[in-house]
């Protein structure tokens, strides 16, 4: 039992830090809902898991490489903007996977459950975590340039197609980690709100970036803490953990 | 190619989403030499650099020498007010040291202090912004630099300074400058040669040889005397 819990604790702590790195990107380049929709997108997968009692990541991961290559087809074949395409899809498959999941398994796919979780997967997710984090922080400040200005980053010899697909490679990664924490209806939540709690109070980008990471670390592992003690569910608690920072943060803004 | 030629364009056509933006273009570009682009809004002159960039798909050809080390200061730059991205952050990107970047500050008229550089660069003022571009163009000193529209914003005093810079340090290293500009007084005493374009050629030449009341009046449509 004890062993079970400090096995949800890191695995939290280190899903929570790379997920509010990676927040501190995508809301640079205004992609903060990416992560919320995908965590929907990725509902069908999470609930075969559950019901074949598979790793969740796992089948989240799956079909959110399906999710993306559909809406990257659909905008080559329609060129409709991209977010009315990911609302068709990720809407798609909530209602996919509400024909199939049962009942007593809806909560730990909307709002996660890393209480039961084993020895073998805690070291995958520390594994990918640390693997997505390095990728992270070796394209981060080529992400930025190219963010203010991609002609300029294309001068310098950024391969931003490149940069790009690695950067949402990683993103699919993040979501399938942070499903297996706060479900998918929470997922958004940590990538959004550590990075905007660290942007209020950031002087420069590394802090910003670390910042995201350690208030990720930090609400993922309070919220846990709490849920031992009060049993209250962990994936709520840590996201009203991170929302608490974030009000928090408001008081120290930067001007 | 002879040795001191650093750009050869020739019968350069560009399309974007089927209209043709520059027509049958032909010009060059030597070492020390200054060339000034003119023409009217939407001739074609911020897409004409963005091509030699390689930015834009084209027809015709552009040959650089080879390992020509280029510089490109774009007509729009914006930084987000509440990216908390310093100064010397925003130069982390060009991996330049601390004496390059006071250097290159210097050459734009601003003693960078270290309070300066921990600025956030959403917070500078339009001009400062834009002279912190032209500094981090010129940090790691391209040998040819590409500027469009790049004193937009900067006082008289400041855009001196810059062009002084520009001249001296860069015919110095025998490197090459293109310029796009509305300012023709200020700009032409500086050009060794013109290019005035609306999509195609519309007089290139020696500034003594083409600046003239007729030519301007092609360009601008109405008679203008310097």
């Amino acid at each position: 039992m004890e062993l079970q819990f400090i096995y949800s604790l890191i695995v939290s702590i280190f899903i929570g830090g790379v997920a509010g790195f990676l927040g501190s990107l995508m809301i640079t380049k205004r992609m903060a809902l990416v992560g919320d929709a995908l965590g929907h997108v990725a509902l069908p997968g999470v609930a075969l898991a559950l019901i074949y009692g598979f790793n969740v990541s796992l089948g989240a991961l799956v079909c959110l490489f399906f999710g993306i290559l559909l809406i990257w087809l659909f905008e080559i074949h329609t060129k409709l903007p991209m977010e009315a395409l990911t609302g068709i899809v990720f809407t798609a498959s909530v209602a996919i996977a509400f024909l199939f999941l049962p009942e007593t398994k809806v909560s730990t796919a909307l709002i996660g459950d890393i209480s039961q979780i084993g020895l073998w997967d805690t070291l995958v997710s520390v594994i990918f975590c640390i693997v997505t984090f390095l990728v992270l922080k070796k394209i981060f400040s080529k992400m930025i340039l190219s963010n203010l200005s991609e002609n300029l980053a294309k001068v310098e010899g950024v391969d931003v197609e490149k940069y790009n697909l690695i950067y949402l490679v990683c993103v699919a990664i993040v979501v399938a980690l942070g499903i297996k924490v706060t479900g998918s209806l929470l997922m958004g939540a940590l990538v959004i709100t550590p990075a905007a709690a660290a942007r209020n109070i950031a002087r420069n980008l590394s802090q910003y970036s670390y910042g995201a990471l350690l208030i990720g670390s930090v609400s993922c592992s309070l919220g846990v803490l709490i849920f031992k003690v009060f049993g209250l569910p962990a994936g709520p608690l840590i996201i009203l953990v991170a929302s608490l920072i974030f009000l928090i943060s408001l008081v120290f803004k930067q001007k | 190619m002879s040795e001191d030629l650093i750009l050869k364009v020739k019968n350069l056509n560009v399309e974007l989403g089927r209209e043709q933006v520059l027509e049958g273009l032909d010009f060059d570009l030597r070492e020390k030499e200054i060339l000034v682009i003119l023409g009217p809004n939407g001739a074609g002159k911020s897409v004409l650099l963005r091509t030699l960039l390689g930015l834009l798909p084209f027809k015709g050809e552009i040959s650089w020498r080879k390992n020509t080390h280029i510089g490109y200061v774009p007509e729009e730059f914006t930084v987000s007010k509440n990216l908390p991205l310093s100064v010397k952050e925003f130069f982390e990107f060009k991996q330049v040291g601390p004496s390059e970047i006071f250097q290159s500050f210097k050459w734009v008229g601003i003693e960078a202090s270290l309070k300066f550089l921990e600025k956030r660069l959403g917070t500078l003022s339009s001009g400062q912004l834009r002279r912190t571009l032209i500094a981090w163009v010129l940090a790691d000193t391209p040998d040819v630099i590409l500027l469009d529209e790049p004193m937009v914003g900067i006082d008289i005093h400041g855009r001196e300074t810059i062009y002084d810079s520009l001249v001296r340090l860069w015919q110095e290293k025998n490197q090459a400058i293109i310029l796009v500009s509305h300012e023709i007084g200020e700009v032409c005493k500086k050009a060794d040669k013109i290019l005035a374009l609306n999509k195609r050629k519309l007089f290139y030449g020696l500034p003594q040889n083409v600046i003239t009341p007729q030519n301007l009046a092609k360009i601008y449509g109405a008679s203008i005397y310097l």
